[in-house]
Parts: structure tokens; C-alpha cells; sequence
């Protein structure tokens, strides 16, 4: 078979143009980027290897430079509180790898994730909702994150006096979620996590590939504290029925019922899921494919006692 | 009919190294009785210390059933055509364990995906049980130490219980509604779901396909297996782990994680990730102390407080095969160039067993390195021994003859010391080294054992007479089967490369 090239015939030349744009606005940084630079495969193969970054565990993570406006700068005082989190290999740690562990991390930790963000659009409508609340997006496709990346600081630039909301608290980061979440997420430190309109992967014998699987879930129990919630929203009936099936085959989760999250009443619940359904760059485009948006949540139950000593 | 493949064949009964071995001890009304038993290629050889002999082969049920492979037929235009492949798939042992109790043998088969359990008669001669084929290939089995369920991790990521023995009752569970008939497909897809005209154009063909009824996908297994837990990642090893009454599943995969999870029935509860390699893990080996050992693609061994998920100690193991190579006499061609680039791939590590459970002691073997080293995970810092082999080590196992260890080792005698490709010009006659610890704790090569276990130890024919290009092809096929640890190794900057 013909290996697939990079630029399709009719295009060829995407790709220095793109650079160009970029470079031209990369000078100014307040300026918001162009998604048509941005653009990319709408799939990518989450089982590949890639050339991924990622932290050995997350107290090797550098939240501080993600959250800047969090940073724990007063290094000597947080020697041991690398924000909760089980710090391994502490044994052979020198006071200097203290000391780089904590300029990296930050005054609060992430709590809300939003897996395969894309183009943000969740991202931005969160972060002024939840202004005290830090989030963060994790996408596989390069290109994607680096317009999320720069559009945020574009928004901190334009923002950096605003009273409604500074952008400080969320951010974008490069990520294949389905093997390396435990990487940067310890035991119980997330209250939510969005799965928004991901990828159908349509043939079966692609779905493993999917976001959601029972083996998955597990993964997402152990980042997700107890009553912590999976908001999930695809405009793919299927895809809808096999994320409920999987999530209610896990004993570690409940769904939660419509009456929770539904309607316009207030609580937090009810005003993620609005967000969710209207501000997804996805959501907005079944909106005018006048397509079904189907919602599941699921709720993180508290781990049963060992067999046993029950 | 090829001939001539017939006479190389019936030259080449060269014996393939023992890729695994495995020793069970029986205490009988008039003393100890233990068997050892190997996997050679597709073979499994049994010895006894009381003579028994005995071999089992997954070969000899494929040659019973009629063999088309050579057969060829005229076709239109005058030319042979070749129905199939000529030479059928060999299935060759990748693993084998044996139960607690001594009453069964577990081994998996790589080619052909399957489970196989045999029961140990009294005269140690191996009886298949069942046969079972899984949908993906299995990377490593361990048994629950109750001794009812086998944990099989696999090439997909998952881990999967199976009953040791199926009960009719399992059987039938395992079949749901064969009598529904295959279910309809409908695509997932509808015309407000793809956007793009392509896309489009597919959906309408996938329409057309499902009003004409599709062929359905492969058939799952039909025995009870159920689904623990997954990574998304190769596996690459499972061990068991028990702390009072709770007891734990430690997995390990190509993407550096060490996960610990519940045991069945709680197998989908993460207890915690022992973070610290920076590359594959290939072994995990449980200390008696229950320290964990694990070892892979990086430079260290690292040994964990896996409970705590802590990290105790790194034990530097580059290091040590790059000492042997320059203080050994004959090795010393095999120091590399630019000793940063030399890379070292832990193909097995495992534990001394010690009638105390008190101290603990571990032999680790790198892959195509012909030797062991012994290492004391509580004291690192004392002088490692380096027990020198005559060929690359592969599999350890341990038996107890008159209160001493005696580890059995089985060596690469077919390729030379150091190396994973070239040949030997001459092979090696034995397969296994047999060492004993002295007084001080010392191992050193004991051949009490030698004439028991003459018989399961010699290269049965020799292969003296078969020349240098049988030599060379069997050398591959040997390698193909012994050795491919390093291959689990990212080569991201090639990926990279090939992408862009």
C-alpha cells in the first residue's frame, strides 16, 4: 500500500503557509490564534508510541509552569507537601531534587480534567465559572493543543486585569490519557472528568481504541476522588449506550440520575452539564447539524471494604 | 514432495535450549522425590530423580491429523501452485509454571495464543487436560494461591481468571445463547454523525453492506474467561502478592508502569502505581521478605516497598555485566565502543527460596549475557557475585536435595556466549549449569546432580555432521524462539523520523 504523505493532493502547501501565520502572530502574544492553522486529523492511534513527554510520576510533574500564577515559589517551606501526593523514590532524593520538586509545584492541584479537550471550547467557558478551581485540558494531537496552548495565553494577556477572569486557573497539555494518566494524577486528586464527543472509532475492532472501556474505568477510579463525577456527552447513540454500559459494569461507579444534572436550576453539577452541552466546539456543531447530544454521568462510589474484613 | 527438506530435517534434531524450566518437590513415604521439567522449543521434557523420562510435544498431535502442507496441484496454466504454507506453524513454550500443590503443569504456547494444563501423575508423566486458545497472545500466567484460578496477562494489555479446571458448569455459562443466531449490523454511524463527503459516501456503502447481511466477526472463546483489569500497554508480567488476608495483582507493561490492583473479586480497584522506570518493565519477582524486584529495559534493578509504592533501592546491573565483560578472560571483545550506548535487558529474575523467608536473595538474568548475578536486595552495597556461564543464561529453577539449593539453570548452548545471533561453531553439549551455595553463601558449580539429570540435559543428537547453513537457519529459529526482550524497547526517534 501507498504510504499516506503528509500533504493531500491539492494542498500542498499547507504547511509553510501555517508556519508563517503562526510565526507572523506569534509576535504578538494577546493576539487570539486562528484555528484554520490549526487544523488536524480528527483521529489519532492512542496504542502507538509516539513521541510523548510525560512525567515519571506526578511529583515529577511541573504543574508551575502550566499555572504560573499558582506557583509555590517559597521553595524552602513545602518541602514535604508536594500536594499530598505519594512521592516515590524519596529515598535518594538531595535536597536540591526537594528543592526543583517543589519550584515545580504549585499552591493547589488539578481538579477537573477534561479528556481530549480539542479546540478548548469547554476549557474557556469553564475557567472564569470555576475561577478558584484549576483545570486542565489533555490532548493527543499536537496541533490542536498548541492552538488551546496559545489561545490561553492570548486570553491571560487580554484578561491579566479582569475582575470575571484571569484564565490563570486552566491549562493544555499534550497528552495520551488512555496510557499515562496515572503519570500525572495521584490517587483521588481529581472531583471531575469530561469525556466530550470522543472519538466514535466505529469499527469494531477498533474499540479498545475508545476512551471508555471497563478496563479504562478503572484507571479514571483511581484518579477521581469518591463522589467525584465522569460527565460524558457524544452526539453517537452508540457510542452513548457503550459508555453507559461500561461505566455501570464497573462496580466503582453509579450513574447519576437525570434529575441531578438536568434542567436550569442551579449546583455546580447542573452548570457544568449546560456548559457542556453548548460550548464544545463539537456541541456546537451537532447544534447546527440539528444532531442528538446524549448525556451520561457517572458517579466515583467509595471502595468497598476487602472480601475479607467486610 | 521437497526431498531434500525431508533429509535436513531428519538431520537437524538438534535440541533447542531450554526456554523455561520449572522443579517440583514431592516428600514421599520413602523420601524426597522431585522432577524437573523443561520447555525446548515445542517440547516438554520430564526428568525425575527417581528416572523417570518422559517428553510431550504439541507436535505430535498436529502430525496425527492429515498434513496437506506439501501438496500441490496443477493449476490452469500448467504451473504448481502451492495450496498452503509448506511448513505448519510450530507452537513453542513460552512460559510454564506449576501448581502449588504439585499436581498440575500450566504452560503457554506463543504461536497458537493457547493455555495448556497438564496433570503430574505419580511418576511425574504429563496428561493434557485442556487446551485453551485465548483471542490474544498470553505474555505470562501465575495461579491464584488457592491454586483454582490462572491470571493470564496478555499482549493486548488485559489480564484475564480462568479456572484451573472448568467445571461442565463453567462450560456452559461460558456460551451464552448460541442459539440466537448472529446479531444484525447496523452501522454506528448516522448521516448527522459524519459531516465529511467521504465519510458520507462510506456510511452509504456500510448501509448497502448491512441490507445484504454481513459476515460476523471472529468467534470469542467459548470457555469462562473473565476480564480483570487492562492496561493500555503490552503486559509483560503478573505476580500475586498476599499481606495478612488481602491479596493483590501486580502487573507490568511496555510503558514503565508497575501497577497494584485488588485480587479477584476486586480486581478493577487500583491500590496504586509504583512509579520510577524510565523504561519497559519486563519482570516483576516477589522477595521472601515481600519486597518487589523488577527490572526491564533500564540500566537498575529497582526494588520497592510495593505496598507504600516506595521506592527502596536501585541496584546497578549495567554496570555489573560491563565488569564482567572486562575482567573476564574471553568476554572481553564484548565491551562496547562507547560504554554509554550499552544497553542491558533484564530477561529474568528470581528469587533464592530460603527455608527462613528471612533474607533475602535474587539471581538476575540479562538477555544474551552468559551469566547470573546474585544480589542481595537488603544489603545492595555488598559485593554482587557473578556466576560466569558457558552460554547465555535463560531460565532458572531451584530444587532442595539433602537441605541444600541447587539452582538449574538452562543456558543458550546453540549461539555463542555474549551474543543473540551469531552460532556457535561448536555447540555446547549440556544444556543446563547446576550451581549450590557453600557455607559462606557462595554459589559454586556442583555437579552431584549432573548424572540424574544427564539424560534432560544433553543436546540429543549433536548436530556435528549437519553444516554450516542448517547450522545458521536452525541458530535463527533457536533465536526467534529464546530471545526478543530487547525488542520490547521504544525507538521513539525512529518513529519520529518514519512520521514526519
Amino acid at each position: 500500500m501507498k504510504r499516506k504523505t503528509d500533504t493531500m493532493p491539492g494542498e500542498p502547501a499547507k504547511r509553510p503557509k501555517r508556519e508563517a501565520a503562526r510565526k507572523a502572530q506569534g509576535d504578538d502574544e494577546a493576539a487570539l490564534p486562528k484555528k484554520r492553522f490549526y487544523r488536524q486529523r480528527a483521529h489519532a492511534n492512542p496504542f502507538s508510541d509516539h513521541s510523548l513527554t510525560y512525567p515519571k510520576s506526578p511529583a515529577d510533574m511541573d504543574w508551575a509552569s502550566l499555572y504560573p500564577a499558582y506557583s509555590l515559589k517559597k521553595s524552602e517551606e513545602v518541602v514535604n507537601d508536594a500536594g499530598g501526593m505519594e512521592v516515590c523514590g524519596s529515598h535518594d532524593e538531595t535536597p536540591s531534587d526537594k528543592i526543583r520538586k517543589s519550584t515545580r509545584a504549585t499552591t493547589k492541584n488539578v481538579e477537573i480534567a477534561d479528556i481530549g479537550c480539542g479546540f478548548g471550547g469547554l476549557l474557556f467557558a469553564l475557567a472564569p465559572q470555576f475561577p478558584d478551581t484549576l483545570i486542565l485540558g489533555m490532548e493527543i494531537r499536537m496541533s490542536v493543543t498548541e492552538y488551546v496552548h496559545d489561545k490561553i495565553r492570548a486570553l491571560r494577556v487580554q484578561n491579566a486585569a479582569s475582575d470575571t477572569g484571569t484564565y490563570q486557573n486552566i491549562a493544555v497539555l499534550r497528552a495520551n490519557t488512555m496510557k499515562f494518566l496515572p503519570n500525572f494524577f495521584t490517587k483521588h486528586q481529581l472531583h471531575s472528568i469530561f469525556l466530550c464527543f470522543p472519538d466514535p472509532h466505529f469499527k469494531q475492532r477498533k474499540h479498545k481504541a475508545r476512551i471508555v472501556s471497563y478496563t479504562l474505568n478503572s484507571e479514571y477510579a483511581y484518579v477521581l476522588r469518591p463522589g467525584g463525577i465522569v460527565y460524558t456527552i457524544t452526539d453517537v447513540k452508540d457510542l452513548h449506550e457503550w459508555m453507559v454500559g461500561h461505566f455501570e459494569k464497573h462496580p466503582s461507579f453509579e450513574r447519576v440520575g437525570e434529575e441531578e444534572y438536568d434542567g436550569e436550576g442551579d449546583g455546580e453539577i447542573r452548570q457544568r452539564v449546560r456548559i457542556m452541552r453548548t460550548e464544545t466546539e463539537e456541541g456546537k456543531k451537532v447544534e447546527r447539524n440539528n444532531g442528538d447530544k446524549f448525556v451520561a454521568l457517572f458517579r466515583r462510589t467509595e471502595d468497598p471494604p476487602w472480601p475479607t474484613e467486610g | 514432495m521437497n526431498q531434500e527438506q525431508r533429509n535436513s530435517a531428519a538431520q537437524l534434531r538438534m535440541a533447542f535450549p531450554y526456554k523455561c524450566l520449572a522443579a517440583c518437590t514431592r516428600l514421599a513415604a520413602d523420601g524426597e522425590d522431585w522432577a524437573l521439567f523443561g520447555a525446548s522449543g515445542s517440547t516438554l521434557v520430564v526428568q525425575s530423580s527417581r528416572g523417570t523420562q518422559s517428553t510431550w510435544s504439541t507436535e505430535q498431535n498436529v502430525e496425527n491429523k492429515p498434513d496437506h502442507g506439501d501438496e500441490s496441484v496443477e493449476g490452469p496454466s500448467g504451473k504448481r501452485i502451492k495450496l498452503s504454507h509448506p511448513t505448519h506453524q510450530k507452537n513453542n513454550f513460552s512460559s510454564i509454571k506449576i501448581s502449588n500443590d504439585g499436581k498440575y503443569l500450566i504452560a503457554i504456547t506463543a504461536e497458537d495464543k493457547s493455555i495448556r494444563v497438564f496433570q503430574l501423575s505419580s511418576d511425574w508423566q504429563l496428561r493434557q487436560l485442556s487446551e485453551r486458545c485465548m483471542t490474544r497472545r498470553p505474555c505470562s500466567i501465575t495461579l491464584s494461591d488457592d491454586n483454582s484460578t490462572i491470571f493470564c496477562a496478555d499482549k493486548f494489555g488485559d489480564v484475564y481468571a480462568l479456572p484451573l479446571l472448568p467445571s461442565p458448569e463453567d462450560e456452559r455459562n461460558a456460551n451464552p445463547h448460541p442459539e440466537d443466531g448472529p446479531k444484525k449490523y447496523a452501522p454506528s454511524a448516522s448521516l448527522s454523525t459524519v459531516h465529511s463527503g467521504r465519510n458520507r459516501k462510506v456510511l452509504e456503502e456500510q448501509l448497502k453492506q448491512a441490507a445484504k447481511g454481513r459476515p460476523q466477526p471472529k468467534d470469542a472463546p467459548t470457555f469462562k474467561h473473565d476480564l480483570l483489569l487492562g492496561h493500555v500497554s503490552m503486559l509483560t508480567d503478573v505476580v500475586t502478592a498476599t499481606v495478612g488476608s488481602r491479596s493483590y495483582l501486580i502487573t507490568a507493561d511496555r510503558d514503565e508502569h508497575i501497577r497494584v490492583s485488588r485480587s479477584v473479586p476486586q480486581a478493577h480497584i487500583i491500590e496504586g502505581f509504583c512509579h520510577g522506570h524510565e523504561e519497559f518493565v519486563h519482570r516483576l519477582c516477589m522477595s521472601n521478605s515481600n519486597r518487589l524486584i523488577s527490572g526491564g529495559g533500564d540500566t537498575h534493578l529497582y526494588v520497592w516497598d510495593w505496598l507504600s509504592h516506595t521506592l527502596l533501592e536501585k541496584i546497578p546491573l549495567q554496570s555489573a555485566v560491563l565488569n564482567l565483560y572486562r575482567n573476564q578472560s574471553g568476554l572481553n571483545s564484548l565491551v562496547p565502543e562507547r560504554e554509554e550506548d550499552f544497553r542491558i535487558a533484564v530477561s529474568g529474575i528470581w528469587n533464592v527460596p530460603s527455608r527462613t523467608d528471612e533474607t533475602d536473595e535474587i539471581l538476575v538474568a540479562c538477555e544474551g549475557v552468559p551469566a547470573l548475578f546474585k544480589i542481595k536486595p537488603e544489603t545492595p552495597s555488598e559485593e554482587a557475585q557473578t556466576l560466569v556461564l558457558n552460554g547465555n543464561a535463560l531460565d532458572v529453577t531451584f530444587v532442595t536435595v539433602a537441605g541444600a539449593n541447587t539452582a538449574i539453570v538452562s543456558i543458550d548452548h546453540v549461539h555463542e556466549p555474549g551474543h543473540t545471533t551469531k552460532t556457535r561453531e561448536n555447540q555446547e553439549p549440556s544444556r543446563l549449569q547446576l550451581f549450590t551455595t557453600a557455607q559462606n553463601g557462595e554459589w559454586f558449580e556442583d555437579d552431584r546432580l549432573k548424572s540424574t539429570l544427564e539424560w534432560f540435559s544433553q543436546d540429543t543428537v549433536g548436530g556435528q555432521d549437519t553444516g554450516e547453513s542448517a547450522r545458521v537457519a536452525f541458530g535463527k529459529e533457536v533465536q526467534g524462539v529464546i530471545y526478543g526482550v530487547e525488542n520490547l524497547r521504544k525507538r521513539a526517534e525512529i518513529d519520529a523520523a518514519v512520521s514526519v
